[in-house]
């Protein structure tokens, strides 16, 4: 998986504007104003279908209608990769449905109807654009023991980017 | 928003989808903006972000701000100013409401003095496409 942030807003000028009003910086004020677009890419769909589930930020995910699926592209979990017997039949199966795949395109069927037959494990590339408030309720919820490893992962890189990129609005946070 | 827009039908990196778009240049950028917004695909749009401070505006008028448009957020931060954030497609529900759309046209125009997004404000506001 690979994150990268995109934007964030300048929290230097959100500053100025409340020194000017007369208002002391509290992070809980300014963290529905402070926004982050990261783009993540080669998670899985089954990570992007959690993601988005946190519904108060904006998506924008590579298409299957219109981009071909190839074998590599796929997220293996931990727990298949560290077990031989389970590696083979993952292996075995990834194989037969991309097998699928390209015989039904090449018969014809458009890629937006082949893709029926895809994995969830297949990697895909989206971006997020996210408020500090929304962005804290992701990460409390996606970080927490019973998380799954993917978007714990996820969940971690964010906070990181977000963290070096306007590190007084997050050091507050946390420190409270 | 024409990275956004690319990444829905581009299997690209980001860094070879920003290269394309600097190599295509604005007239590329402006073409993708217009599309998107005569297909009324404007979940694109929300990408683009903006926070502005609102003077001399009551609580009546700030409620019913929050209350028609629900992802548009807006802070107290003294009696009468405002810390407000909205994206360029709630930007848009604002100019189409008649009831707002006054509003709308001040923050289009600070946007305008400030030289901000000139491409997307002539394009969304500028009378040409559906979004006026």
């Amino acid at each position: 998986m690979r994150v990268k942030l995109l934007y964030h807003t300048d929290l230097q000028a959100l500053k100025l504007v409340l020194d000017r009003k007369g208002v002391s910086f509290d992070p809980m004020l300014v963290m529905d104003h402070i926004v982050y677009m990261f783009e993540i890419e080669d998670c899985s769909r089954v990570t992007t279908h959690q993601l988005v589930r946190h519904r108060v930020a904006s998506y924008d995910q590579e298409s299957q209608r219109f981009s071909a699926a190839t074998k590599e592209g796929i997220v293996v979990p931990p727990n298949v990769r560290s077990n031989e017997v389970a590696s083979r039949v993952f292996e075995e199966a990834m194989e037969h449905v991309y097998a699928a795949y390209e015989k039904l395109v090449v018969a014809g069927v458009p890629k937006e109807d082949a893709r029926y037959i895809l994995p969830n494990g297949i990697k895909t590339k989206i971006v997020m654009t996210i408020s500090a408030k929304s962005l804290m309720h992701f990460v409390w919820q996606r970080t927490a023991l019973q998380a799954q490893w993917e978007i714990k992962e996820l969940a971690t890189a964010l906070l990181s980017l977000a963290k070096n990129a306007t590190p007084e609005l997050w050091t507050k946070i946390i420190e409270r | 928003m024409a990275v956004a827009m690319r990444r829905c039908y581009s299997t690209k990196t980001i860094e070879d989808i920003e290269s394309e778009l600097e190599q295509k240049g604005m007239e590329y950028c402006k073409y993708l903006i217009k599309k998107c917004l005569q297909d009324g695909s404007l979940d694109v749009l929300e990408h683009f972000t903006m926070t502005l401070l609102v003077e001399e505006m009551g609580e009546v008028e700030g409620g019913s701000l929050t209350r028609g448009f629900p992802y548009l957020r807006l802070t107290r931060l003294t009696a009468s100013d405002w810390l407000l954030s909205l994206n360029a497609r709630t930007l848009i529900e604002l100019w189409r409401d008649s009831d707002v759309k006054a509003f709308a046209e001040s923050i289009v125009s600070e946007l305008d003095k400030a030289n901000i997004s000139p491409v997307f404000n002539a394009l969304a506001f500028g009378g040409r496409i559906r979004a006026s």
